[in-house]
């Protein structure tokens, strides 16, 4: 693993407004002030309690959105976000939607067809392949969902919780082929709330609490301390997470 | 220019959502040819029968106004939403905004392009046969073409800052809709309105098609000439926004 920086965030902030009204809005920051390097080859975590901003900062690093400060400078653009149907039309055939789900994801047309039967066999669709999406079971769709976003191989994958899809042969099967694709020398982030996860896969971990990086390093320690927070207070108490109102504007 | 990863997200969505729409109801594609055949019935029925007493001069008249249009305000209309109605998908994938509308100018343009050859068929059954001047057809069909990417791009860019301005939009379409010359020739009004309501391309256009299809004549290049400056000042501006607020609509739909 080298450690050629892939994304730097420097003191980023985003912010949602609401519309309150005509020019008027509440003003949100998600994420007040984060700043970090992700490297080359890394697994990296974000751990933080609810509402601390994590969905925030993948999309930020997925660069679906802008911060309003701070800077992210990113050397790839094939940075994307892992997520299962997206794109999905129900009246189009799972063939159809591989291929415009593997588009939007980044991948082009000859680039989804190449890999078009490792998405059939991994899906375990066979023929099913050239039926439309809607006459599929729900398990059906999401194993044809988690193989085309598997399939779609970003430089830096952002995983929102390895979650296993599908019935539960398939889950531990999915589960344990996006296990195998993070422990290989792919950069990733991941924002899990599984410890075991976090041990096993991870490099470092980065704690996001209210919006702002609490701390950053080694996963062993770090989780402990994270873990301990929950017992001052914790989620239950105090909700620690609840972005803050900072004005009116 | 566009590059090529996106012409092929552009042109295969566009073909998936044909295929969906075509899929969804039990006689298929065949709406794209009866939806605006209902939709000219109608305005026959009401313009050329009820109102007018015009024949088949005034059915062709009117035909070569409708077709056109139908092609504008759809896609216009739809155009304007592209953005909010891929709202779920911008949140999952990151797509240049300015690919959303493009998308739904091509669906539309693919429907145009069967009534127009419905419409062609229709004028050869009633006399007008294609002429030397039908060369500037594809010339007069790439102009509208432009007019209606640049204005779709236009109200796509603006809509979801500005979420009243969809109704602007849709009343706003329905209000030119009598005004681009449609149901009468907007020469037949007096000079000085006339000249204001050539503002809207959307009149040189339907005239453009009336002199090719109707007159056997060359469209007026100066009105088409204007047309095209504005496509080009409105794409333009369109693109602007759509580029600085490229990666804030998002938020808009998150917040």
């Amino acid at each position: 693993m080298s450690h050629e920086t892939v994304i730097e965030l420097q003191n980023v902030g985003v912010s949602y407004t609401r519309r309150a009204g005509l020019m008027r809005g509440q003003k949100f920051w998600a994420l007040h002030d984060v700043s970090f390097d992700l490297h080359q080859g890394e697994t990296l975590g974000v751990v933080g309690h609810n509402g601390a901003g994590k969905s925030t900062l993948l999309r930020l690093l997925a660069g679906i959105m802008a911060p309003d400060r701070g800077e992210v400078i990113s050397r790839t653009d094939r940075v994307s976000l892992l997520s299962l149907q997206a794109g999905f039309v129900p009246h189009l055939t799972g063939r159809e939607n591989a291929i415009l789900s593997g588009i939007l994801m980044g991948l082009s047309r000859k680039e989804v067809l190449a890999r078009m039967q490792d998405i059939i066999e991994f899906s375990e669709l066979g023929e099913f392949i050239d039926e439309a999406v809607r006459t599929y079971s729900s398990g059906m769709r999401a194993r044809l969902g988690f193989a085309v976003a598997f399939q779609a191989d970003p430089d830096v994958l952002l995983v929102d919780e390895i979650l296993g899809v599908g019935d539960a042969g398939f889950r531990e099967k999915s589960a344990l082929a996006m296990k195998q694709k993070i422990a290989s020398d792919k950069t990733v982030v991941i924002v899990t709330h599984n410890p075991e996860t976090i041990i096993d896969l991870c490099n470092r971990i980065v704690w996001i609490h209210n919006g702002v990086t609490h701390a950053i390093g080694e996963p062993r320690e770090l989780l402990r301390q994270y873990q301990e927070s929950f017992r001052h207070g914790g989620p239950r108490g105090v909700r620690l997470g609840e972005p803050k109102q900072v004005g009116i504007v | 220019m566009i590059p090529k990863k996106y012409v092929e997200l552009i042109w295969y969505k566009a073909l998936a959502e044909l295929k969906a729409e075509a899929a969804r109801a039990y006689i298929g594609f065949l709406w794209w040819v009866l939806e605006p055949l209902l939709y000219m019935s109608a305005f026959y029925i009401a313009f050329g029968t009820g109102l007018r007493r015009g024949g088949v001069p005034f059915l062709a008249f009117l035909l070569t106004g409708l077709v056109p249009w139908k092609w504008f305000a759809s896609t216009v209309t739809n155009g304007s939403n592209a953005i909010q109605a891929n709202s779920a998908l911008i949140q999952q994938v990151y797509i240049p905004k300015y690919v959303l509308p493009w998308i739904v100018v091509v669906v539309n343009t693919i429907k145009f392009s069967i009534i127009l050859g419905l419409l062609i068929i229709l004028l050869s059954f009633s006399g007008h046969a294609a002429g030397i001047t039908w060369l500037a057809l594809p010339v007069v069909i790439a102009i509208q073409f432009m007019v209606i990417i640049s204005i779709a791009s236009f109200f796509a860019a603006l809509v979801p800052l500005f979420p009243e301005l969809k109704l602007i939009v849709d009343n706003g379409i329905i209000v030119l809709m009598f005004l681009s010359g449609i149901f009468f020739k907007i020469d037949a009004l007096p000079p000085r309105l006339a000249a204001f309501l050539r503002i809207n391309p959307m009149v040189e256009v339907i005239e453009s098609y009336r002199d090719i299809f109707l007159n056997n004549a060359w469209p007026e290049w100066a009105g088409l000439m204007w047309c095209i400056i504005l496509s080009l000042v409105l794409y333009t501006v369109a693109g602007a926004i759509l580029r600085k607020y490229d990666r804030f609509y998002v938020k808009l739909m998150i917040g």
